[in-house]
């Protein structure tokens, strides 16, 4: 209940920041993935006067059925910019599942380069190499490590409704089955057939 | 002038027609193959019929209609241009390459698809006697090939592999069915899913059905599923592109609206129309998968993972019905060791061609 309620509200928040960053709406805002939410919290920004705030957001990892996404509940610094919440978000994924019945998104060693966050609701997250090459070559696994990236930031972040990859720096035409060459939106299904199975 | 399709479309709308605001048609041409095929999706049913001039196939409509594109030119010897003339008719300017006119309704939504028969020069190799073949064809495509294996299981099975071994396999039992069967690729190579699917389209083909294995990192994972087009990714998109979004869900305060679209502006306009083929062809697309996944699951009784949708590559641009089997996981090594079982292999292709001639049959 609490959440529904919290939602619109951050909204509306993230809409008065963006109204007030007006000037440079075409320009997209990169992110340094480091430093990690730790130093991010010890070093606030200029707009995070509360930076020591938590925040709870939901993660999807790949679960250990193999075909269904399954939710992890995370802290974060309850930083507002879409872009910061963002780079946490995607950090805590990297870091992997502290849950059984979950397991890692990514490949080993994979790392987030950086993520923008557009006023037209997209957002582009740049993943190293590994994120590509140290995949399995399954579509099933290239489904669920996509998704946990995409499920995971509109989730949490009503100002992203779809998510972009990048490997490398570079746009890819796709992740060997799935189309990468423009953002996808949210596979609430994934998220479903993993309740249905618990 | 000689009436090619008289008023059989879908005969719905009748007198009611005449308060009711334009009805929107999206017009799609596509010359890849050996004849220009054109599409018209419709927002709503209207009958209309389909006439030949000299110099013109004209497709008249018993309600207003509003086409958009309104019209466009073609560098096409069968078809130059098309245009709308009054507020009831579509007009294909036909060049003179065109020889005759096919034409076929799909529902849901409903689509009119016009094929323009005839030839032309150079432009594109014709399709292997493409003119000649009167029976229906298939594309099977294995997935996959030459450096790019796919995956790989345990014991060393190779997924390039078996997808063609599959697919050989199959176009023997499909071509029992009294259709003829195109390979994307005969043997081990690299191709790119683009072209894969150009083929499809080329050979204007009745069904595109790709095949693959599947691999997790979790070794247990295990079972076959289908995929159709998921096209959420796609559909604000198309609706833009295609003019049919209804201005009156516009927000009153044009201001406060994006002054632009959230649609990629480095991409051309066609380009984002080829990658939206599918779109027209997804009804039928999961009815197909439906029915291969319901005979998987009879005859081998692999674990069920289900009919899903995800937005596949080489399922984009098809001009048919096009689906995507993940036939088993090769990386589960019980699965792995199945699939060197020629006589499993046979039972996985009877139950895709039976389902199939499931689909093909209907009337």
């Amino acid at each position: 209940m609490t959440r529904r309620f919290l939602v619109p509200a951050v909204f509306v928040l993230g809409a008065v920041l963006a109204a007030c960053g007006g000037q440079n709406k075409a320009a997209p805002e990169p992110v340094s993935a480091t430093p990690p939410p730790a130093e991010a919290a010890a070093a606030p920004g200029p707009q995070d006067e509360a930076p020591l705030v938590k925040a709870s957001v939901t993660l999807y990892f790949p679960s250990a059925t193999g075909d269904a996404l399954a939710a992890e509940t995370r802290e974060i610094v309850d930083t507002k910019r879409p872009a910061d919440r963002g780079a946490q978000i995607l950090a805590a994924l990297l870091e992997g599942p502290k849950t059984e019945g979950a397991l890692p998104a990514f490949p080993q060693d994979t790392t987030l380069r950086q993520l923008w966050v557009r006023d037209d609701g997209n957002a582009y997250a740049d993943f190293s190499e590994e994120f590509m090459s140290g995949a399995t070559g399954g579509s099933a696994d290239e489904i669920l490590t996509v998704y946990a990236v995409v499920n995971s930031l509109t989730e949490n972040i009503p100002d992203i409704r779809r998510v972009g990859i990048l490997v490398a720096g570079r746009e890819r035409a796709t992740f060997g089955h799935l189309d990468l060459s423009r953002p996808l939106p949210p596979d609430l299904t994934l998220a479903a057939k993993a309740k249905a199975t618990e | 002038m000689r009436i090619v399709r008289p008023l059989v479309f879908a005969l719905t709308i009748g007198t009611a027609a005449f308060a009711a605001e334009p009805i929107a048609v999206k017009v799609a041409t596509d010359t890849s193959g050996a004849s220009t095929r054109v599409v018209l999706t419709f927002a709503k049913k209207v009958a209309c019929a389909v006439a030949e001039d000299p110099g013109h196939v004209k497709i008249a409509c018993d309600a207003a209609i509003v086409a958009s594109p309104g019209s466009g030119t073609l560098d096409d010897a069968i078809l130059k241009s098309f245009g709308a003339e009054g507020d009831r008719t579509i007009v294909l300017a036909t060049g003179r390459g065109y020889k005759s006119v096919d034409t076929f309704e799909l529902k849901n939504p409903t689509r009119l698809v016009i094929d323009l028969q005839g030839a032309r020069t150079a432009k594109v190799a014709p399709a292997p006697a493409a003119a000649k073949r009167a029976l229906p064809v298939i594309v099977l495509d294995p997935g996959h090939g030459g450096v790019e294996v796919g995956a790989i299981g345990p014991a060393g099975l190779q997924e390039k592999d078996l997808t063609l071994d599959l697919s050989r396999r199959l176009k023997v039992l499909l071509e029992r069915q009294g259709v003829t069967v195109v390979l994307t690729r005969d043997e081990d190579r690299v191709l790119p899913l683009d072209d894969r699917t150009a083929i499809a389209n080329h050979n204007r083909a009745i069904l595109f059905i790709s095949i693959h294995l599947n691999a997790s990192k979790r070794k247990s994972a295990l079972g076959a599923e289908t995929y159709f087009l998921a096209t959420a990714a796609t559909d604000a998109e198309a609706r833009t592109l295609a003019g049919l979004e209804n201005k009156a869900y516009e927000a009153p305060d044009a201001a406060a609206m994006p002054a632009t679209p959230a649609t990629a502006p480095d991409h051309g306009l066609e380009l984002i129309l080829w990658d939206l083929a599918q779109n027209s062809f997804l009804v039928e697309s999961s009815r197909l998968a439906e029915a291969i996944q319901t005979e998987l699951n009879t005859a081998t009784g692999v674990r069920d993972r289900g009919v899903r949708q995800a937005p596949f590559r080489v399922l984009m641009g098809a001009t048919m019905p096009a689906i995507l089997i993940e036939a088993g996981f090769i990386s589960n090594p019980e699965e792995e060791a199945r699939f060197k079982d020629d006589a499993y292999k046979d039972k996985v292709v009877e139950a895709i061609a039976r389902a199939v001639a499931s689909i093909t049959a209907r009337p």
